[in-house]
């Protein structure tokens, strides 16, 4: 099956900066990927080049199964909602208006529910919005649009936690409905990682982790306990960060638990616990700064 | 509906810019004009009429500026944004041709709004018939919006770095035409060809540079990105 989005060796520079370094990436759909890293890692480039707003420097691109960049039968399956979208003078009915004449799976029906959920204003000028408004306005954009390929780039920030638990909801509850491939960039990791089937994670523009989201997740464990009997469990393991208090220590390792860790961890009276989404980014942002040391890939 | 079509209803969602604004500008040139022609009598022959051009050029700037970032999110290609919104400039520049032969018309047969006032016949050009004005209008109002694009389109592409040099370019190129034409002695000879050149024969090389300018903002907007 071709994948809805295909990058071989997709690279792009400016100047002598390497925003994306030989990326190469296939995603399935219908699916709902997150799209991890730290600032400039290289997120928003390459959801840029995907919707066909940003030329890549070299390497190349398959978005349904053919380049995006001017290409009229594939633009419009592409909905891409950036946090920081520039708008004519609009008011918030003329977006949902010129969304609803581009899109050919708009749902009018949806917007409306949407942004009354979101208590959008609907006379207001989009400039005259604050950040929550407009973020809220470009996630009614992208989840009504159900275009094929749904690019959501910080598509929150400004919301607060009670219109992004909406934003989730909704996203899942349509998605479930109408199957679509969703490419999502955000901070808000452990918030969203309920919703990720699969994690793919940049850092200085090059991809270090890509894998399905329960993999990530049971990938690193925290060892806790005393600092010998830690010392004695993490022996032989790829260990990514030890600390120790008094006697107490607490080690950061890779790879997955086998059936015989657990029962020797209560044995030592160590506690395993598994890293957090957002907990793995980090310490994998502070490992591609390294040498890879073996059995630290996810 | 083609794309482009689809670019031309998105610009007039909310026709401000394109539609209103232009108006508004002219009608308050007008005013501005009229004004002191009643208070002091005239005749007043003025040359603001250039306000509604000159404009067009913002317009212009502003449509590439503004629009084209949300088209684009939105799916459209830059082939048929640009298409698309110059397609509808050319046919809105057509009304506001007819419309400025039409209160042309109206200038005259009230003797200058009963005040000698020559709002919509200024020295020089839109001196002949009614149809003349309209060409004339319609394809200065196109040229102006298309080189306004420029702006828009360099300032997307390049930055402001990008405008200056544009900028600076142009006023090198003026600087080297005055240095050749004034070593040269021709001064008489440029006279002599925008007097005697009739005003088809000016509307015509008119058309030709913004057809050349189009051609050209065409090629320009395929690098830009957002």
């Amino acid at each position: 099956m071709t994948p809805v989005i295909s990058l071989t060796r997709l690279t792009r520079r400016y100047r002598d900066v390497l925003a994306l370094d030989e990326v190469t990436l296939d995603i399935d759909g219908p699916s709902i990927t997150g799209l991890l890293g730290r600032n400039g890692a290289g997120k928003t480039t390459l959801l840029r080049i995907i919707a066909a707003q940003e030329f890549a420097s070299d390497g190349r691109i398959a978005v349904l199964g053919g380049d995006p960049v001017e290409n009229e039968a594939i633009l419009p399956h592409i909905a891409f909602v950036r946090e920081d979208q520039a708008f004519p003078k609009f008011r918030v009915r003329h977006a949902l208006n010129a969304a609803s004449l581009f899109y050919p799976n708009w749902s009018a029906e949806l917007a409306r529910e949407l942004a009354a959920d979101f208590e959008l204003p609907l006379n207001r000028w989009v400039g005259r919005l604050s950040r929550g408004m407009r973020s809220a306005l470009g996630a009614v954009i992208g989840l009504a649009a159900r275009a094929d390929v749904t690019l959501f780039d910080e598509p929150y920030a400004g919301l607060d936690a009670v219109a992004r638990r909406m934003f989730y909801d909704r996203l899942l509850a349509d998605y479930a409905e109408h199957p679509r491939t969703v490419l999502l960039s955000t901070h808000l990791i452990d918030e969203v990682s309920g919703l990720l089937e699969r994690v793919v994670m940049l850092d200085r523009g090059r991809i270090v982790i890509d894998a399905g989201a329960d993999d990530v997740r049971g990938a690193f464990i925290r060892v806790s306990g005393a600092a010998a009997a830690v010392e004695e469990f993490v022996a032989g393991r790829a260990v990514l960060e030890r600390r120790r208090i008094a006697s107490q220590e607490t080690a950061v390792v890779a790879g997955g638990m086998d059936d015989g860790d657990r029962p020797w961890a209560q044995e030592l009276h160590v506690s395993l616990e598994p890293l957090s989404l957002q907990q793995v980014l980090i310490h994998t942002s502070v490992q591609a700064g390294r040498p890879p040391k073996e059995g630290t890939t996810v | 509906m083609s794309s482009s079509i689809k670019v031309a209803r998105y610009q007039l969602i909310y026709p401000g810019l394109l539609v209103i604004a232009p108006w508004i500008v002219l009608a308050g040139t007008f005013v501005i004009n009229l004004l002191p022609t009643v208070i002091r009598g005239g005749p007043n022959p003025t040359k603001a009429l250039a306000s509604i051009f000159a404009f067009m050029v913002f317009v212009g700037m502003l449509t590439i500026v503004r629009s084209l970032p949300f088209a684009l999110a939105l799916g459209a290609s830059r082939r048929s944004f640009y298409l698309g919104t110059v397609t509808l400039v050319v046919a809105l520049s057509a009304v506001y041709g007819l419309a400025i032969a039409g209160l042309q018309a109206v200038e005259r047969a009230t003797g200058g709004w009963g005040v000698s006032m020559s709002f919509f016949q200024p020295q020089y050009i839109l001196t002949g018939a009614w149809y003349l004005t309209w060409l004339t209008s319609f394809v200065c109002l196109v040229l102006l919006f298309v080189y306004g694009t420029w702006f828009g389109l360099i300032q997307q592409r390049w930055d402001t770095f990008g405008l200056l040099v544009f900028v600076f370019g142009q006023v090198t190129v003026a600087l080297v035409i005055i240095f050749i034409v004034g070593g040269n002695h021709d001064w008489h000879r440029v006279g002599h060809f925008f007097t005697t050149i009739t005003a088809a024969g000016l509307t015509g090389l008119l058309a030709a540079v913004a057809a050349a300018l189009c051609a050209g903002g065409f090629a320009l907007i395929r690098g830009v990105t957002v």
